[in-house]
């Protein structure tokens, strides 16, 4: 139950593949609760990976309820252990920024609709959909669990326009 | 730390950044921010650069001499301090898309509208595409809005110009979302 700092680029940590979560226990409980409160206190953002406060473990939690863009379509509070994305399709292109990357963004392309499995905080394993911005956000924040930050998904509009016309 | 703004422009092949970067990493200068670009069949470069001495073009001396004898303009221009920094305009970001057949005055005619109301331009392209018979036209453009206009207040102004110059334009807004 605490709000941990955000760790930023350089940090190598951001950059590790993390470790899936083998045992749910009192300490999980606990990254779960530090997670939530440091998304909470951060009160633009929209979801927390475990290794942005410095924990290398496949958690991340994800709620954009209460943000303009994923007010109509979102599950609410979400808590992944271990997720991973079954399924994916459509397209979409968002202006993306992450706290751990501060005063840069780009243009970044994701799916639209994503099938997601993963472990809640009561150790029950889920399958759900998610689409549009909360899509989005999951995918961002499952980056985190495997060393990926959104410069390494950026695209640029100009390039795309440009590019098919050659 | 003095900053200069330093743009290079030339036919392009490939080396060029090599070149440059190499003659500014031996004069000791740093590239704080750059934006280089393939515009027609000329590379062109423009950076803001930072040296710990250098106080003006003279402190450069013919540094730029083997750039301009291989074929490449070179201009600089000191920045007063403070110049290096951005003046932080906040407001909504949007993204315009504007397309239509080729015709004088699509840039200034949109231009226009959005200077007006003090939109500010951030970034944008444009280039001619389609077949030489049927030539198209296209400009992306980045904008910040000023307080006083909301982005529907805008989409409306374009439309009303979409009418009277006879050409697609799109307005979406790209305000980035922190994750």
């Amino acid at each position: 139950m605490a709000v941990r700092s955000i760790i930023q680029y350089p940090d190598p940590l951001l950059k590790t593949v993390c470790a899936p979560v083998a045992e749910a226990d009192a300490d999980l409980d606990a990254l779960v609760q530090d997670l939530i409160d440091t998304m909470v206190e951060a009160g633009h953002s929209v979801g927390v990976a475990a290794p942005q406060i410095g924990v290398c473990k496949r958690v991340a939690v994800v709620d954009v309820s209460k943000s303009k863009m994923g007010r109509e379509n979102n599950h609410g509070l979400l808590v992944m252990i271990n997720p991973h994305i079954v399924e994916q399709e459509g397209r979409e292109t968002l202006r993306e920024g992450c706290m751990s990357v501060p005063d840069y963004t780009g243009n970044v392309t994701r799916a639209e609709n994503i099938v997601l499995q993963f472990r809640d905080r009561e150790g029950r394993e889920k399958v759900i959909r998610a689409s549009g911005f909360e899509a989005v956000a999951i995918q961002h924040e499952l980056d985190h669990l495997d060393g990926l930050l959104f410069l390494d998904r950026v695209s640029s509009v100009k390039t795309d326009v440009f590019r098919r016309k050659r | 730390m003095n900053h200069f703004a330093l743009t290079i422009i030339g036919r392009d092949r490939p080396g060029i950044v090599a070149q440059v970067t190499e003659s500014l990493y031996r004069l000791g200068c740093n590239i704080a921010d750059s934006s280089c670009s393939i515009l027609g069949g000329q590379f062109a470069m423009i950076l803001i650069i930072s040296h710990p001495e250098f106080t003006g073009r003279e402190s450069f001396g013919d540094a730029f001499l083997p750039l301009e004898e291989s074929n490449l303009s070179v201009f600089l221009r000191t920045l007063k301090p403070g110049g290096e920094k951005h003046a932080g305009i906040a407001g909504e970001i949007c993204m315009i898309s504007v397309y239509g057949s080729d015709q004088p005055g699509i840039v200034y005619r949109v231009a226009r509208e959005l200077g007006e109301r003090r939109v500010n331009i951030t970034d944008l392209n444009t280039k001619l595409v389609g077949s030489d018979e049927r030539p198209v036209y296209v400009m992306m453009l980045e904008a910040v809005l000023p307080a006083d206009l909301c982005i529907e207040e805008l989409t409306e102004i374009m439309k009303n110009l979409e009418k009277e110059v006879q050409i697609d334009i799109s307005v979406r807004s790209i305000t980035p979302i922190e994750l």
